[in-house]
């Protein structure tokens, strides 16, 4: 799956997901759960601003000096026997992939959760070749058995699936024969999945944070199944992208403090897994060979641009968790693998406006985003830079929207011409007036008045009314 | 104490009542108000719309207007937080940026200034029934107002002020998202309203005029029986 | 190719590539006052407070006991086939008879996968905390040949042996140790586990599964004299 997922026009995504009850009870749900968790380990840690402060600082300064820790990843990595493969584009990750996947003549494959995995559509390209690639996370999981349903959310992939809905599909597609107890369906999920990971060539997974100190990969789950699939098979193929690294493994320790709190309330997941090369000498368990892949494909475009902060985002999801506009919507909406507001802000960068003009516009600017990532995006005022760049740049915003900004812009900056203006608005708008609303407005009142009233303009302005008073 | 009224587009075109509201409130609180003729809007409509260029017009012309007031002070959280980016807007425009700090500096939502520069948490209001209160979202996050007008609400006497439920999820305005994006407003809005019946308010209060447009209108097209407040004109009820 | 790689990401922030960098002296250090001048036993009430939030049972014990509680704690999970590491703190901690129960694999580097097949057969896995995170309940495992990764994950229950004095407050802690291993020459585990109770998934409809792929149930037992 790439980034981009193929649903129809943005309007049609919408008027899908709103029309869907369950997804939108669920992800209503899953906000008000989610938020309220973070909410309280932030409190119980009393100075979250302070430590928000250092994962901002932390992020910062990596992603300033990201070539550096990238050759000092680099080194460390080759000292501790392990390979190395820096890919431009998606094109190069998912060649280098799989000439490795080639040359051990594997036929399966077990893959921890990856978004940049998704994102460089590495999974279809191992398939080509002739590979079987079984998603392990159950999530992940319960999307890839359901013919690959593009994920809705970056923490919870399945969010928008029912239990009902997965217990259909287990039993369609795994002779499933038991009830839709989650409980029930985890246990069936448990033993697909034990064998296929006893049974696998090679293990690929993401990264949450490199060390580049050290030359280490971090991996956060609650399964443990990154664990298994790093464990089991003989090779280990890592695919990160390439700002997804901190300088020492003090720094990972905050930034994964952060991250398990913002994402899921909890102090830690129950497993994080720091991983150092391939096996040592006499190590029976753990690869024996260790490839690790750092993807830009587009985020170097995106450095040194206002939008640098975007590269901070340590895929909590804390973002999504609060958007009101995600809550309605859904994250297929968003027509790529990244949803919520650091997918809108984030696929425009990385997939281009033709297909994610709108995203930029399908946000209110409440900041309740801005307010709630750990590392200080300023995410509501990336998605108004989004828009200033497609307005002033791209040239992409409609004329009759140019031609009324314009008449804003002269009208608000001459007190005479708004005046006028304003003056001559109940006028204006008269026709349409019924007992001081308006209920079927003309021009670009009609889309507001499709949903409510419309107060017609008062026929005494405040100001005047004032001047009648006798104040200045 | 001297009061320069940045009274919004929104109440000068649409809701004179808030602003005959603010006035005499402020009055009454001690405050003389003098209201320049030649302000217009802060800019938000076409700043949040990305047309920066248009907004900075209308920027310059409102610090020109207010950069020589006591206090500016607008009964609006969205566009008191506009004033107060406008520093930020104009950063490293030697012409521009002091004269925007400036006039930043002084600037105040009504309640923030009632409570933080009045010093008065009681302004001898009374409205009798039950209300609720919707906190917007600019005024409370980027602003940062949030306890002041709860303060001021809870010494109205004979009213009763229920928490919202879900108060911290956006209304749906949003400014132009309302329109461009009409149908996710719509959610959005709706879901709101359904908050605020849950409590059984009989009033709906808040202190942004686009919110309440928002809130009111849908409310007004559903015939639902809650009558949609600004803060000023309750807290001007006697 | 990293040189263009790299050359690009510099040459994206306005300038050549960084050949050293000085790490800097944060701003903000909020993670070391955490806990800050607790005592051993406030630790242990802080881990035993959060035990009961990661659906973990933790049991306190002393050397002279600690046989006797194991015994007890295997019981309780339903016996053997137990795998553990081939670890100098059963000799040190009075359980070396331990090491030669029947229903006891002891991991052994020479056999190569069996190990991984006895683990994938046993009921419980044991291990000893290295370092022990009081306030999120995690164990720190530092791997070693000695050692399998898979001990911890493959069998149904997961057992860990803490001294007391492996707890610290936080992860600050342990990462501050392991970068002064780091610093006096000592390799970096090829494999270091930070495991906070069983396995477990909000996958499906946001209901907590315990037991996923890895441990359905976690003990601690806790050393309270050593």
């Amino acid at each position: 799956m790439a980034m981009k997922i193929n649903m129809g026009e943005f309007h049609e995504r919408v008027e899908k997901g709103i029309h869907n009850t369950f997804m939108r009870g669920a992800v209503a749900g899953a906000q008000e759960r989610l938020r309220t968790r973070r909410l309280e380990a932030a409190e119980e840690l009393g100075n979250w601003e302070e430590w928000r402060a250092l994962g901002e600082e932390i992020r910062q300064h990596t992603l300033e000096n990201l070539d550096y820790y990238l050759m000092q990843l680099s080194e460390n990595v080759k000292k501790r026997g392990g390979h190395v493969f820096f890919a431009q584009t998606a094109e190069e990750a998912n060649d280098y992939i799989c000439r490795v996947v080639a040359s051990k003549q594997a036929k399966k494959i077990v893959k921890s959760k990856s978004m940049v995995t998704e994102e460089i559509h590495m999974n279809a390209a191992l398939e080509k070749l002739g590979c079987e690639v079984i998603e392990t996370d159950l999530g992940e999981y319960i999307l890839q058995v359901d013919d690959h349903d593009p994920p809705s959310h970056i923490v919870a992939p399945a969010l928008h699936k029912n239990k009902e809905q997965i217990r259909d599909v287990f039993q369609e597609k795994l002779a499933y024969t038991k009830t839709e107890k989650p409980e029930e369906l985890a246990l069936h999920a448990r033993h697909m999945l034990r064998h296929e990971y006893m049974t696998a060539d090679v293990g690929i997974t993401g990264c949450n944070f490199a060390i580049a100190e050290s030359g280490s990969i971090t991996l956060v789950t609650n399964e443990g199944n990154a664990d298994l699939v790093t464990a089991l098979p003989k090779t280990q193929i890592t695919v990160m992208g390439m700002e997804r690294i901190v300088p020492t493994f003090e720094e990972m320790e905050v930034l994964v403090s952060l991250l398990t709190r913002s994402a899921v309330g909890q102090k830690l997941t129950s497993y994080i897994t720091v991983l150092t090369g391939p096996r040592d000498k006499g190590e029976v368990d753990g690869p024996e060979e260790f490839h690790l892949v750092i993807v830009d494909n587009g985020r170097s475009d995106i450095l040194g641009t206002e939008f640098q902060p975007v590269l901070q985002c340590i895929r909590c999801a804390a973002c999504v968790n609060v958007c009101p506009v995600y809550r309605h919507i859904g994250g297929h909406s968003y027509g790529s693998i990244y949803s919520g507001p650091i997918g809108a802000v984030l696929s425009p960068l990385l997939g281009g406006y033709d297909d994610y003009k709108e995203l930029p516009y399908a946000s209110t600017l409440c900041a309740a985003c801005t307010e709630a990532c750990p590392v200080k995006i300023p995410l509501h005022e990336l998605l108004l830079k989004h828009r200033q760049t497609i307005v002033e740049r791209e040239g992409k915003a409609p004329i009759s929207e140019k031609l009324a900004m314009k008449a804003f812009g002269l009208g608000a900056a001459s007190s005479l011409l708004y005046k006028l203006g304003s003056k001559v608005a109940p006028t204006a708008v008269h026709p349409f007036t019924v007992n001081d609303r308006i209920s079927k407005g003309p021009g670009p009142l009609k889309a507001w008045t499709d949903i409510r009233e419309f107060p017609a303009p008062e026929k005494e302005r405040f100001r005047d009314w004032l001047k009648q008073r006798g104040n200045e | 104490m001297n009061v320069t009224l940045f009274v919004t587009c929104l109440v000068d075109l649409f809701h004179v009542n808030v602003g005959k509201a603010t006035v005499e409130l402020l009055e009454r609180l001690g405050c003389t108000i003098h209201f320049p003729e030649a302000q217009t809007c802060c800019g938000q409509p076409a700043y949040n719309s990305g047309y920066v260029k248009e907004a900075k017009e209308a920027m310059k012309h409102m610090i020109r207007t207010f950069e020589h007031a006591e206090y500016i002070v607008t009964p609006s959280g969205s566009c008191a937080t506009m004033f107060k980016e406008y520093p930020h807007i104009f950063k490293g425009d030697s012409e521009w940026e002091e004269r925007a700090q400036h006039v930043a500096n002084k600037t105040y939502e009504l309640t923030q200034f009632i409570v933080d520069v009045l010093k008065i948490e009681d302004v001898g209001a009374r409205l009798e029934g039950k209300a609720t209160y919707h906190t917007s979202c600019h005024m409370t996050r980027l602003l940062g107002v949030k306890d002041a007008p709860l303060t001021l609400l809870q010494h109205v006497k004979g009213l009763e002020v229920v928490p919202l439920p879900n108060a911290h999820n956006c209304c749906g305005f949003g400014g132009t998202f309302s329109v461009k994006m009409g149908p996710i407003s719509e959610q959005m809005v709706d879901e709101k309203i359904q908050c605020i019946e849950q409590v059984e308010a009989d009033y709906l209060i808040g202190a942004d005029c686009g919110c309440l447009m928002n809130i009111g209108g849908r409310i007004e097209r559903k015939g639902k029986p809650i009558r949609v407040m600004h803060i000023a004109e309750v807290l001007n009820s006697r | 190719m990293m040189e263009a790689f790299l050359q690009r990401i510099a040459s994206r922030l306005g300038r050549d590539v960084r050949t050293s960098v000085e790490r800097p002296q944060w701003k903000h250090a909020p993670q070391q006052t955490v806990f800050q001048g607790y005592s051993e036993d406030e630790l242990l009430d802080v881990l035993k407070n959060q035990c009961t939030r990661i659906h973990t049972t933790l049991v306190e014990t002393n050397s002279a006991e600690l046989y006797d509680t194991v015994e007890h704690v295997i019981h309780a999970h339903g016996g053997g086939p137990i795998i553990i590491a081939n670890d100098e703190r059963y000799e040190q901690f009075g359980l070396s008879s331990f090491l030669k129960r029947e229903d006891v694999y002891v991991w052994d580097a020479t056999r190569g996968r069996d190990n991984i097949e006895a683990a994938e057969r046993a009921n419980i896995g044991i291990t000893w905390s290295d370092i022990t995170l009081a306030e999120s309940g995690t164990v720190v495992l530092l791997n070693n040949q000695n050692q399998g990764r898979t001990i911890s994950f493959l069998p149904t229950t997961y057992v860990a042996l803490i001294p007391k004095s492996t707890i610290v407050p936080r992860m600050t802690q342990a990462a501050r140790l392991i970068r002064e291993k780091m610093a006096r020459g000592e390799r970096v585990p090829s494999c270091i586990n930070f495991i906070t109770g069983p396995s477990n998934s909000a996958d499906i409809e946001m209901n907590l599964v315990v037991g996923v792929h890895g441990p359905v149930k976690a003990t601690y037992i806790v050393i309270t004299d050593r």
